[in-house]
């Protein structure tokens, strides 16, 4: 729980500092790797900390609750799903990128549908344009992990 | 054990979405929530707070920059300009004093001119009487000749430009550089101590630097008539035409001492 609460702090504290700059779903991704790396005993845990995370990004950044509070925990749930349904055998670093990835993409697609084209656009393509990289950097830490655990 | 406990992840997740998409219909009808939403920026804002000043500090350093940097143009642009106002100064300046100068001038002959010192001196038939002292500048239209070197009551010698022994030193109009006019003693004129890299071209103008009393500045010598040689510590030579011929001189011009050259 505390790495969450750090990561949910980083990213409010770097959207602080970069102002309108649109800014990865870090605390996703540190939930994603919990996922990934640790036992299934905490992915109720892990649910219910990406519900309160999106409620607290809601009622920072947003104004109205319920918008981040649905994509986290929807993104959660998908992660889950997909995870537990690749047998032992599939589960490649490619895949991995594309679940860290696609967590970054989900919440990133809703926003975007929620803002005006040109500046939907904008925000979408400078928030990928750091997710993709953050992607990259959690599969490679999370292979290690992955590795080192078995 | 497995199933039950992905029924029970499960039943949290749905029970997460059901409670997420609760809080999306009631937020608009609930106004308490805008005071949730005041109480979280509240809490927030004390740890967020040195990121603020952080943010500050960054966004005025980006400004502070913005400024400094168009002051350093503004800066550039004024420099050049009062460069340029200087030269057009200096020039207003010269041309002022070549008038006042051209109404103390008395005209002279050439009485000798000796063979063997032929590029050195002349001896010209104005003297003391005529309030003709040592180191006067002497003329030939308007152009610097030489200076009086000795003077008798009736007469006096001058020593010319190409006279290996005079040194004057002079400014080149267009660049405002300064330098010394010397001669080699067989009729040459050169202009030395020019650092290289000054932009000095053929055609520019040399006229006398303020050195004495005696010798005012902007009297025109001639011009730069091609580069020479470059020393060994960096200093260019430059070949000087002069204005005033100093192969047929018969009448030159020459100052009347006054008190007001001693002022």
């Amino acid at each position: 729980m505390m790495p969450h609460i750090f990561f949910w702090l980083l990213q409010d504290f770097l959207s602080v500092l970069t102002g309108s700059f649109p800014m990865p779903e870090i605390f996703l991704l540190s939930l994603v790797y919990s996922l990934l790396t640790e036992g299934r005993e905490n992915n109720v845990i892990v649910i219910w900390t990406a519900f309160l995370g999106g409620l607290a990004w809601d009622l920072r950044w947003v104004g109205f609750t319920g918008f981040f509070t649905i994509s986290y925990t929807a993104v959660v749930l998908l992660v889950i799903w997909a995870w537990s349904a690749l047998p032992v055998s599939g589960r490649t670093t490619s895949i991995i990128f594309f679940l860290f990835w696609g967590a970054q993409l989900i919440p990133s697609v809703l926003f975007f549908l929620t803002l005006e084209r040109d500046a939907g656009t904008t925000f979408f393509v400078m928030q990928q344009g750091c997710a993709v990289p953050l992607s990259l950097l959690s599969t490679l830490l999370c292979y290690k992990r992955i590795n080192s655990n078995n | 054990m497995w199933g039950k406990r992905m029924t029970l992840e499960w039943v949290n997740g749905v029970a997460a979405l059901a409670l997420g998409l609760l809080l999306l219909g009631a937020s608009p009808r609930f106004p308490f929530l805008k005071n949730t939403v005041d109480f979280m920026g509240q809490v927030l804002s004390v740890p967020e707070y040195p990121i603020v000043m952080l943010r500050e500090f960054c966004r005025s350093f980006y400004f502070w920059s913005l400024d400094r940097n168009k002051l350093r143009l503004s800066l550039e642009t004024l420099q050049n300009e009062n460069s340029r106002l200087q030269i057009v100064n200096s020039v207003l300046l010269s041309e002022q004093i070549k008038a006042e100068l051209a109404s103390r001038t008395t005209e002279a002959r050439v009485t000798l001119r000796e063979p063997l010192g032929w590029w050195s001196e002349f001896r010209m038939d104005k003297g003391l009487n005529d309030d003709i002292v040592m180191g006067l500048p002497v003329f030939q239209d308007g152009f610097l000749v030489g200076r009086v070197s000795s003077v008798s009551s009736f007469s006096s010698w001058v020593e010319l430009l190409t006279s290996s022994s005079l040194m004057i030193p002079v400014v080149v109009e267009e660049t405002r550089e300064l330098g010394v006019v010397v001669g080699d003693g067989d009729g040459s004129v050169f202009l030395v101590y020019i650092p290289e890299g000054r932009g000095i071209a053929p055609g520019m103008k040399v006229s006398t630097a303020l050195v004495s009393e005696l010798l005012p500045p902007g009297i025109p010598v001639g011009h730069i008539e091609r580069e020479t040689s470059v020393s060994e510590n960096g200093y260019v030579t430059y070949k000087i035409k002069t204005g005033a011929s100093l192969s047929s001189l018969y009448t030159v011009s020459v100052f009347k001492y006054s008190k007001e050259m001693t002022r």
